[in-house]
């Protein structure tokens, strides 16, 4: 592909070097694209096409890959932990549950008081020895850690992405970081379930009964002969989520939400061409090098699989 | 039967209550409404002094009872856990969904569901229309290429092409190819042409229909590559099966083969895509409707986002949500009517 050669390190460039912001040349509006000073043109505000796009392209590198970091560690946390654990492998020991909840509950009810708040912790040290000794107390409650991330992916996929991402970027107004976080936050159910799916895949064959059996803790089984297995899921899914998410950011900033204004955007350049619908050049350059862009983000799976 | 069935109802209803709940208290909590109101009031240079202000304001809190506590209890670090009883915004908000109101705008001096109802007079046209034309093409392009292998590849390369095109590019180069005087300006740009009223009555739905074009074809386009990569991959999975053979060896065409024996087992991998496919169209509509100045679903929703109306917000998520519930459920009647086999319930 074309595009990634071009696209590619003109994306990773970018914001090391990121260009001085030229005041917008007022005096050469709407120029055709070829010209002597503006080689892509400019819009309506006499923006210089070329510079916008690459700023756009460093806003791109700076929002999506972040955000496809935290989403995928956030998913292979979550996938792992509701693969490996199930719903009966996390266990609380009855007698601490009761009595953190306990003091937990003391702490709540006293906290303007913090002398009092401190004594709520002898009653809960007391309930705790006292059930260590039944055998009741002696047994773990199972958390269904399982149902719980499934249950949670299921109700943030209950609203469709877009949608979601749009209300929560509309109450909150977040900062570029705090888009970033919300961007990884409401994409980490699809990593989730597909390294949960593969680590039960895992879970299940005999080499991992063999190790359980030896007495590795879990903890290391876990790092060692698992992760090395789901590892792949995660790698293959890596472009694809940059590739989604470079789709969101640019259709939020079309709509105008979001990044603050300041910050350039492919998207916002597109949406420039609702003021002046005869600038083909406003749509041209930003929708090949975003086409490029997403194309070849999905290429690399496709290179790398067959 | 019954009690799987109401169980299953059950927790899908959880499900919708969980999430409204929890955009409405995180709505609720991240914005202080006094100051969000005199905010509003500065701007208005009519509104003379201080005290006026912080009247109206009171006023205004008392009208969208937002003096209230926010929940049954509130955490302070001076006072404590302290229990408000049933007088807070949240119990008064469930009570009214319960009794299906969902509240006043705070922009408008309309209900949110006569806002919701005017809005879906739009949206609703446009997602069917959107949702049954892809279906019907991807049924269309999936049965030619299964009888045309040369054809098949270049379209699915072409598929994976399209694939890749965000939908508001998509909008963007229609409305710029098609609905531009520079170019080719067969089709209008922008609204839905109410207000010209030339014709009679009968004429009213063609009308409609070719002011809904260009966004229909725009979410055809975007959601068609999916849906036809996936039944062509059944497609071409079932051709593979040995009743494919003895169809073949019994005389029957090839034509014949794919409609009749392979297409109802090809569906049921496709039928999981329907969940998905509806609620993304109401999210598509968002980008199109902002582009194609429609006044519905997606752009009331959008408009409530950037103005923080929030009881309209709600409204129009819990609708989205709702509608992907739905669609969840009449996936399940529809795999157990296209394979009887099947109980899922």
């Amino acid at each position: 592909m074309a595009g990634r050669h071009l696209v590619g390190p003109g994306a990773a460039g970018s914001p090391i070097g990121a260009p001085e912001i030229s005041p917008p040349d007022l005096t050469s509006i709407n120029q055709p694209p070829f010209g002597p000073s503006h080689w892509l043109g400019t819009d309506s505000q006499g923006l210089d096409v070329g510079v916008a796009l690459l700023l756009g392209a460093r806003t791109l590198v700076l929002v999506s890959v972040p955000a496809t970091l935290v989403a995928l560690l956030l998913g292979a946390a979550m996938g792992s932990a509701a693969g490996f654990l199930g719903n009966s492998g996390g266990r609380l020991p009855r007698r601490a549950a009761v009595a953190g909840g306990l003091a937990l509950l003391g702490f709540a009810a006293l906290a303007p008081y913090w002398t009092l708040a401190a004594a709520a912790l002898v009653p809960a040290t007391a309930v705790w020895w006292l059930l260590g000794r039944t055998r009741w107390g002696r047994q773990a409650w199972g958390f269904p850690i399982d149902a719980a991330v499934l249950g949670l992916a299921t109700l943030l996929e209950s609203v469709p992405l877009l949608i979601l991402v749009l209300v929560a970027v509309a109450v909150q107004r977040p900062s570029l970081g705090g888009l970033v976080a919300l961007l990884g936050l409401s994409c980490w159910t699809g990593p989730a379930r597909l390294v949960r799916a593969a680590t039960l895949q895992t879970v299940a064959q005999p080499y991992l009964e063999a190790a359980r059996a030896a007495g590795i803790p879990g903890w290391q089984l876990l790092r060692r002969h698992i992760w090395p297995n789901t590892r792949h899921v995660l790698l293959v899914r890596l472009p694809l989520t940059v590739a989604l998410l470079v789709g969101l950011e640019t259709t939020l900033s079309f709509l105008g939400v979001g990044l603050p204004p300041d910050v350039g955007s492919w998207g916002r350049l597109l949406a420039a061409v609702r003021l002046a619908p005869t600038d083909w050049w406003l749509v041209a350059w930003p929708g090949t090098a975003l086409v490029g862009t997403i194309l070849s983000l999905q290429n690399i799976i496709n290179r790398r699989i067959h | 039967m019954v009690r799987a069935v109401l169980r299953r109802t059950l927790r899908l209803l959880l499900a919708a209550w969980l999430t409204l709940s929890a955009l409405f208290l995180v709505s609720r909590a991240s914005t202080d409404p006094t100051a969000f109101l005199q905010a509003t009031f500065s701007n208005n240079t009519r509104l003379g002094g201080q005290t006026e202000q912080a009247a109206l304001t009171q006023r205004l809190l008392g009208r969208y009872r937002l003096d209230r506590p926010l929940f049954y209890a509130s955490w302070g670090t001076a006072t404590g856990w302290r229990w408000h009883g049933f007088h807070n915004q949240y119990h008064q908000w469930a009570t009214g969904l319960l009794r299906g109101e969902l509240g006043r705008s705070y922009r408008q001096d309309e209900t949110v569901t006569e806002l919701l109802t005017r809005a879906l007079r739009y949206t609703l046209p446009l997602t069917l229309l959107a949702a049954v034309g892809s279906g019907a093409l991807a049924f269309w392009l999936a049965l030619g290429f299964s009888y045309r292998p040369r054809l098949r590849r270049l379209g699915l390369a072409l598929l994976h092409g399209v694939q890749s095109l965000p939908l508001f590019l998509v909008a963007v180069g229609l409305l710029l190819l098609l609905a531009n005087p520079d170019t080719l300006a067969w089709f209008p740009a922008f609204g839905l042409g109410l207000d010209s009223d030339a014709g009679a009555w009968w004429q009213y739905p063609g009308r409609t229909l070719y002011y809904l074009a260009l966004p229909t074809v725009s979410l055809v386009i975007v959601s068609l590559p999916v849906l036809v990569v996936q039944l062509d991959g059944a497609i071409q999975r079932e051709l593979a099966q040995p009743y494919v053979a003895t169809a073949r060896a019994k005389g029957a065409s090839r034509r014949r083969t794919v409609r009749h024996h392979v297409l109802r087992n090809a569906l049921l991998p496709v039928l999981a895509l329907l969940p998905e496919l509806l609620p993304g169209l109401v999210a598509g509509s968002v980008v199109v409707e902002f582009l194609f100045a429609l006044p519905g679903m997606g752009r009331l929703l959008a408009e409530a986002a950037a103005t923080q109306d929030y009881p309209v917000l709600l409204g129009a998520v819990g609708l989205v949500a709702l509608v992907r519930l739905a669609a969840q459920a009449l996936t399940d009647v529809l795999y157990q009517f296209i394979d009887p086999r099947i109980r899922l319930l």
